[in-house]
């Protein structure tokens, strides 16, 4: 048995709009385990992005807990919860998010820089983390000059950079043509059998809940978790 | 990969939108910068009237209206010597000296002599401004000093002789003692001599064309003025410290004026500034969302922000600061049409050398480091200023509003 690496205990989230109140979380109770590659799934407005965005730390839930790695982040302030998005949670997003002014090794680059990495090992891990990704020969290429399943690769990258535990995946193939999201859930697959992150992935395509160790489903701010098939 | 890289290349990847944003600050400081050296350039020519004017602190002369033909026909309106002795009586004056102004002729050139006392003329006015050589003596005779204008133009050396003489005399040679320049053109195309031989030589013997005052307490100088004026109801009196002390609250005044001006324009700049950051901000929303979700801390958006808007200003000083100074090095040629400026209050009026000033005095702008240094930072003080509202907004947003941003 492998141990929690996420937990969450009747997570609520309200969301006010003007006089109207929106349960987009509506007490979640949800579990990922090291080394599972988790899938959500669930009509549109249902809660799926606000769930990522409550386990990566970058919004707070109005009730309930979100335990991670150990970390209660209901108690951590706006600081602690930026650096820990920076050392234990990647973000992929479904329009890849890579800053246009910069190359692939860059953008790789940006969260190392963050966390102070010096120059030189900076570059040295990007570059690594290009290769793994199997763009070693793009690294100098902007974000316009990259294949959409190219620019993912990159977001994979950059996500990876500061070896965090889970990985947050919002839509990741939404963007890409079926052959593109073959070849990243394999090296989803393959990065998950080499280093036992974790990753979650918001997800309507087929192909991504076809590699899921588990799934849920939301519906209206509620979760289930599917029976396996 | 540091803030101010990414800035840089925030602010390439958009040059035109930067361009014309610099260009508000560009316009603000290039602007104060002319106006500053213009200013500058007054001070500069107000130092050389001082000068030119020597340091007595009140001047006597004749107040006689004359006509053109009698200033036509070379008479000129004299004192009596003994009228010193009125001034000398009364209270805070310190000292005074004599002087005769004429114009006379040196290598048969006419050309505007001052006789003075030398034994009396440095305590009452500092003394003449020599360059080269050494200037009258109590002992001097058959001495003279020259305008550097006039010197240059006869060649003269210190050593060497020239022929003075009048309508009323021969000429009698004098040896070349010294060269004075005051930096005023009619001025330094003049010459001095002793009292005594330019009365005798122009038969006016205890005549003088001013008399020249030294005040024991320069704070005092409007108050003696008043009771020489009262003393001496025909005499015009002059106070050049006065009339310099007016002047330069005069140039004060236009300084603060220019450079609120300046500051306006500047404060435009600033405007453009944040109008150009909050429109980027709010094109690069999701970016930033993207960077705090990636683990960025607001300070670090903040500095990101916070750099190119320093960018803005140090490139825009830079620039504004070039121009100015390209722009304050052609105002004469654009000025030299009107005559150039004038200052007001001192051209013509102050005769306290002795001879007349010309009406009109061109102003150079004279471009000084302290004002380029000013100006330079004043770039980045607006840059850095008006960035800062835009970037603490950008810190401030909510990763996951800025998210969801389209
Ligand atoms: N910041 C917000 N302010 C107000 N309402 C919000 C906010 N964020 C989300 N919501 C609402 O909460 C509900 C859930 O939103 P969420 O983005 O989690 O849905 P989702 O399942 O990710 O949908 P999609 O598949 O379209 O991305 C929606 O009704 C949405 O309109
Ligand atoms: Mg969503």
């Amino acid at each position: 048995m492998s141990e929690t690496i996420v937990q969450t205990n009747k997570l609520v989230k309200k969301y006010r709009r003007g006089k109207i109140e929106i349960y987009a979380l509506n007490g979640v109770d949800f579990e990922a385990l090291r080394g599972e590659i988790v899938g959500v799934v669930g009509p549109s407005g249902s809660g799926k992005t606000t769930l990522l965005n409550m386990i990566g730390g970058l919004d707070k839930p109005t009730g309930g807990t979100v335990v991670v790695d150990g970390r209660d982040l209901t108690k951590l302030d706006a600081g602690e919860l930026a650096d820990f998005r920076l050392k234990k949670i990647g973000f992929i997003f479904q329009f890849y998010n890579l800053l246009p002014i910069y190359t692939a090794l860059e953008n790789v680059e940006v969260p190392l820089s963050f966390a102070k990495v010096p120059k030189e090992e900076r570059e040295e891990r990007a570059f690594e983390l290009l290769r793994l990704v199997g763009l070693e020969t793009r690294v100098d290429h902007k974000p316009d000059e990259l294949s959409g399943g190219e620019q993912q690769r990159v977001a994979i990258a950059r996500a990876l950079a500061n070896r965090p535990s889970i990985i947050l995946a919002d839509e990741p193939t939404g963007d890409l043509d079926s052959e593109s999201a073959i070849s990243l859930m394999k090296l989803i697959r393959k990065l998950k059998e080499q280093h036992n992150q974790t990753f979650i992935n918001v997800t309507h395509d087929p192909l991504v809940v076809q590699e899921c160790t588990k799934v849920y489903t939301i519906r209206d701010g509620r979760i289930q978790l599917n029976e396996k098939t | 990969m540091s803030a101010l890289n990414m800035a840089l290349k925030s602010l390439g990847r958009r040059k035109l939108r930067t361009a014309l944003t610099v260009s508000g600050i560009v316009v603000g400081i290039a602007m104060t910068l002319v106006f500053l050296s213009l200013v500058a350039g007054m001070d500069i020519q107000a130092a050389q009237m001082v000068r030119a004017i020597g340091g007595a602190d009140i001047t006597v002369v004749n107040a006689t209206r004359m006509t053109r033909q009698q200033f036509q026909q070379g008479i000129i309106n004299t004192l009596d010597e003994s009228l010193v002795t009125i001034i000398e009586g009364v209270n805070g004056v310190y000292d005074t000296s004599l002087q005769l102004s004429l114009r006379m002729f040196v290598n048969s050139t006419g050309v505007p002599i001052n006789g003075i006392d030398p034994s009396t003329y440095s305590v009452v006015t500092g003394g003449l401004n020599v360059i080269n050589g050494s200037s009258l003596s109590e002992g001097s005779e058959k001495e003279v000093v020259l305008g550097k204008i006039f010197a240059d133009s006869l060649n003269a050396t210190i050593g060497g002789n020239v022929i003075v003489s009048s309508a009323q005399q021969d000429g009698e040679s004098y040896e070349i003692i010294g060269i004075y320049e005051t930096g005023i053109a009619l001025q330094d195309r003049g010459c001095y001599i002793t009292l005594d031989e330019v009365q005798n030589m122009s038969n006016k013997e205890n005549l003088i064309t001013a008399i020249l005052v030294k005040c024991v307490d320069p704070n005092e100088v409007p108050t003696i003025r008043e009771t020489i004026a009262s003393l001496l109801p025909d005499a015009r009196i002059v106070s050049p410290s006065a009339a310099i002390q007016q002047v330069s609250n005069l140039l004060n005044t236009v300084r603060m004026f220019l450079f609120s001006i300046g500051l306006i324009a500047l404060m435009a700049g600033g405007f453009g500034v944040i109008n150009t950051m909050i429109t980027s901000i709010s094109e690069r929303t999701r970016e930033i969302g993207t960077l705090k979700a990636i683990g960025a801390k607001d300070q670090q958006i903040l500095k990101i922000f916070m750099s190119e808007a320093l960018l803005l200003g140090l490139i825009g000083g830079g620039v504004g600061v070039s121009i100015g100074i390209i722009f304050s090095i052609l105002f004469p040629m654009f000025s030299g049409g009107l005559s150039g400026l004038t200052i007001p209050g001192i051209g013509g009026r102050l005769p306290g050398g002795g001879s007349g000033f010309p009406g009109g005095v061109s102003i150079s702008p004279a471009i000084l480091p302290s004002n380029i240094l000013l100006c330079f930072s004043l770039g980045i003080v607006v840059g850095v200023l008006a960035g800062f509202y835009p970037a603490w907004r950008a810190a401030r947003m909510r990763p996951v509003e800025a998210l969801r941003h389209v």
